[in-house]
């Protein structure tokens, strides 16, 4: 580790690495300081001012995402003057947000973190703002959509798809109250660089972009069952959101968490309508004397298969018989296949479907 | 991969070969990304100028099947202008001498004439990366299918032993894999040489463990691997086929000849998810599981073994694999274990594959990042870079290799060059993603890349219908007009079943591996009867020319 060093966080004697922020060295040794436009896989913007600490020797108030640490710095966290600043920003941010009948910005399909801090602030009454906002109505893009209402402008929607993503599809737009986030020329997604990967509703913090294929469906409605993907060779994990029986989501974990470090594709995103596919294999079939598939019991197919391979073996040898396993299907299943052609069935001719 | 993804990040240099990567592999696509963001250069060797070329310090543009040109004449510099780790080539690996001498004939001049490189970019590519630290290579199936692929990844080997860059973070020789559990496969014993954890099955200890552990004999010859097993399927050699979750009619090269050989193998077995083009042949077909309706572990490109798990049901009576596997087995008359879940069965085999024998579900539960093998016991936290200290191997062989022309170039006949891939949003055979609306708005048919200068000499237009032909056969598909592809070349997705890239791809394979020659083939481009109208609806395509299987 480059450059170790102790600073004070609220009194309490702390480990810190130069290059490290305030809010890096707070999170390690579990001292919470709320943000929003903070993302471990992005460059600090300090666009929010959420994360707002005192720093001795310091006039103001400094974002502590952004603050990078020295040695024997003494950070104070919680202060009358901090709990003064925070209610007063969530209480602007509350005013030009939609708000539900608790007076509080509305729960949507992510996780809204602003409503969580508010819920714990004592708001100060403003009038509502009107912003002329504008989202993209239109956009017929089949899994993205925005709602200007609920966007607080902390822009790490677009740092996303610049810094990670690197396509550069959507953009601040506009200017003053007006400011929204859009593409060049106001166009549909599917109309630009972008790649529908989905990481832009994965980092917003208060639930302005939804994911249109379940757009009311919360964290907390759903099972989340961690797994990896099915698709490329990556291997990223992901979650599972299931609710009766279905899978009715796909996020990512978190930031930090496992290799993707929260990012996924459009694929392992969004690509999950096969699971649930009318089109779906549900019962065995055998072809009949006809020549056409027929649905068939499980012990009659079982037993149709095994006579069919059994025969040719009998007739031509265990080595007139082939096996083609998947690098679709897991690695037991991989082992189980190979043991099946070669104790079963008595053959090496044994290989899956990508040898490479 | 030698190294981990995760380590892409902290790369000074990366060598992209044969690898789409932000398409085909879009995670470490945004690693090498970040570590571009971070002041990394990007080296990217690919006939097509894909994004990643587009963002590279520097494009190689080679031409298709040109690869082993391009390495040696890399090798070359290298070598002459001293560049090499002499440290560790006397420590760690034998017969580099040979492969001086072999790399004298390919300069970067000569080099240039056949691959169409400018020799300055491969002297300073070679350059750039033998005296970079952190630098490492980065290919896929541009690298493997082709006639000459192994002599493709040796040429490589030989770069990374020469300057060293194994055994170092941020370095190495990385393959990304294609699909989710390729590499999980392979080390499951899915080959027909090894048993799982790559112990040759003409190995007599070997065997013999596993004949003990299975309890009956096991034949000491090598198999088919795929390849040759389609083409004696073809030839009527085969006669019983057993297919899991392939889609052989849509995935594999020269397809006629896969389909006229399941029309005559006398039986048929298809493990399945959906119907598609191979179950069409099928005497029984099993309903399967999806990865959300089963447990399991999958190993991706950086050794990471994960796991599965069961978050729904499968549908109607569908059941999951290894329970279908068991069963048949079962009725077949072999005493396969009555395992309670696929913990145990991974247990079976981590007891006989000394590489895995450290990592359980058990284990898996406690490691959420995954556990990469080598991992050889309950203590070894597995590992993230292999060859520290040296080859794993004891010392690494340097391997000499001379350039073969790919096995079918372009002539009068058949002019231009076809290579065939894979795009950011579909997959494979496309049965999951053309299910899906994203995929489908994106990309709803067949095309092929066409330079403009080939366009233009041939009349067609930008989203123009055109037949392409092979010497195999031919398919229908929509023109782009791209300025990605070299002239003389183009380029097509293998995603679609009404218009199947492999009715025309070349079936040759490589002589070791014996993946086929997806990346060149020949082909020309024909008109359409223009009393069609100009574009063709996808619908009015209709279905390809398959029949049901005959009998
Ligand atoms: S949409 Fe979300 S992430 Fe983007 S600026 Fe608005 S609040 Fe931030
Ligand atoms: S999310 Fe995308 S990059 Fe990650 S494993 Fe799935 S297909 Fe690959
Ligand atoms: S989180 Fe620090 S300014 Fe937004």
């Amino acid at each position: 580790m480059k450059n170790e060093f102790t600073i004070w966080i609220n009194g309490q004697e702390c480990v810190a690495h130069e290059g490290e922020t305030v809010v890096d060295v707070a999170r390690r040794v579990e001292v919470d300081i709320p943000t929003l436009c903070h993302d471990t896989r992005l460059e600090p913007a300090g666009a929010c001012r959420v994360c707002l600490v005192e720093v001795e020797g310091e006039r103001r108030m400094q974002p502590g995402c952004a603050w990078k640490v020295r040695p024997g710095m003494k950070v104070t966290t919680e202060s009358d003057r901090i709990s003064k600043h925070r209610s007063v920003l969530y209480s602007l941010y509350a005013s030009d947000h939609r708000v539900d009948d608790e007076s509080l910005p509305v729960e949507t399909g992510n996780g809204n973190q602003l409503r969580q801090l508010c819920a714990e602030t004592d708001l100060i009454p403003l009038e509502p703002v009107a912003a002329d906002r504008v989202g993209r109505p239109d956009d017929v893009n089949p899994y993205i959509a925005f709602d200007p209402e609920l966007c607080i402008l902390c822009a790490r929607c677009t740092r996303y798809c610049d810094e990670v993503e690197a396509v550069n599809a959507i953009t601040l737009a506009f200017r003053g109250s007006e400011t929204t986030i859009s593409t060049a020329g106001e166009r549909g997604l599917l109309d630009t660089t972008c790649e529908l990967c989905g990481g832009c509703i994965d980092t917003c913090p208060t639930g302005a972009l939804i994911e249109k294929k379940a757009p009311v469906e919360r964290p907390t409605d759903s099972e989340k069952i961690r797994s990896t993907c099915n698709f490329c060779g990556v291997g990223c994990q992901l979650d599972l959101h299931v609710s009766d029986d279905r899978v009715v989501k796909v996020t990512s974990p978190p930031p930090g968490e496992t290799m993707n470090d929260g990012n996924l594709c459009v694929k392992g995103r969004f690509a999950y309508d096969f699971i649930h596919h009318p089109d779906r294999l549900t019962e065995p079939l055998i072809r009949g004397e006809d020549g056409v598939l027929h649905t068939a019991s499980w012990e009659e197919a079982l037993q149709a298969a095994a006579e069919g391979l059994n025969r040719v073996r009998a007739k031509h040898g265990a080595d007139a018989l082939g096996f083609v396993s998947s690098s679709r299907c897991t690695g037991e299943e991989n082992y189980l296949m190979q043991k099946l052609s070669r104790a079963a069935f008595g053959t090496n001719n044994i290989h899956q479907c990508a040898a490479t | 991969m030698t190294n981990s993804i995760p380590e892409i990040r902290d790369s000074e240099l990366m060598f992209v070969i044969g690898s789409n990567t932000s398409e085909a592999h879009p995670i470490i696509a945004m690693e090498m990304k970040r570590a571009r963001q971070k002041g990394a250069k990007l080296i990217v060797a690919d006939p097509r100028k894909i994004w990643m070329a587009e963002h590279a310090d520097l494009h190689l543009q080679l031409k298709p099947g040109t690869d082993v040109w391009l390495l040696q004449a890399m090798a070359h510099v290298i070598v002459n202008e001293n560049l090499v780790d002499r440290e560790f080539i006397e420590q760690h690996t034998d017969g580099f001498e040979a492969v001086v001498e072999a790399v004298q004939a390919y300069t970067p001049e000569e080099a240039e004439q056949v691959t169409g490189v400018p020799a300055a970019d491969i002297r300073t590519a070679a350059r750039q990366y033998a005296t970079t630290e952190k630098a490492g290579i980065y290919y896929t199936l541009g690298i493997t299918e082709h006639t000459h692929g192994t002599d493709n990844v040796y040429c490589l080997a030989n770069l990374v032993l020469m300057t060293g860059h194994l055994g170092k973070r941020s370095a190495g020789m990385n393959p990304l894999r294609g699909q989710n559990n390729v590499q999980g496969a392979n080390d499951a014993g899915a080959t027909p040489i090894f048993y799982p954890g790559y112990q040759p099955v003409t190995d007599e200890a070997a065997r013999l463990k596993f004949e003990q552990a299975w309890g009956v004999p096991l034949s000491p010859d090598n198999g088919m691997n795929l390849n040759v097993m389609m083409k004696e399927l073809a030839k009527g050699n085969v006669k019983g086929l057993y297919v899991m979750g392939e889609d052989i009619v849509i995935s594999e090269p020269n397809v006629s000849q896969v389909e006229m050989g399941l029309n005559q193998c006398e039986f048929l077995v298809c493990q399945e998810i959906f119907h598609n083009e191979t179950t069409r042949f099928a005497d029984v077909v099993f309903p399967a599981s999806c990865f959300a309706e089963k447990d399991g572990v999958f190993t991706n490109s950086d050794r990471r073994v994960q796991r599965v798990r069961k978050a729904v049901d499968p549908p109607g009576n569908a059941r999951a694999d290894w329970r279908i596997l068991c069963d048949l087995a079962r009725v077949a008359g072999y005493p396969m274990p009555n395992y309670a879940d696929p913990g145990e069965i991974y247990q079976e085999m981590a007891d006989l594959t000394p590489k895995v024998a450290g990592i359980s579900h058990e284990r898996l539960e406690q490691n959420i990042r995954g556990l990469q093998w080598p991992c050889t016991g309950p203590d070894d936290p597995g590992t993230p870079t292999m060859h520290e200290g040296g080859p794993a191997i004891g010392r690494a062989p340097f391997q000499v290799v001379q350039y073969r022309p790919s096995a079918e170039l372009p002539d009068d006949e058949f002019p231009l060059v076809l290579s065939t891939g894979r795009t950011l949003y579909h997959y494979n055979a496309a049965t999951q993603t053309r299910r899906d609306p994203g995929p489908v708005a994106k990309q709803d048919q067949n095309f092929i890349e066409v330079n403009r200068r080939d366009a233009k000499r041939l009349g067609m237009s930008h989203e123009e219908h055109v037949r392409v032909v092979s010497r195999r056969g031919e398919i229908i598909a929509q023109v782009w007009v791209s300025p990605r592809v070299r002239p003389g070349c183009t380029w097509m997705p293998m995603h679609f079943a009404e218009s199947r890239a492999n009715l025309l791809t070349n079936d040759a394979g490589d002589n070791v591996t014996g993946t086929g020659e997806y990346k060149v083939c020949a082909v020309r481009l024909e008109k359409l009867p223009t009393s069609h109208g100009a574009a063709y609806a996808p619908s009015e395509l209709g279905h390809p020319v398959l029949n049901d299987r005959q009998r």
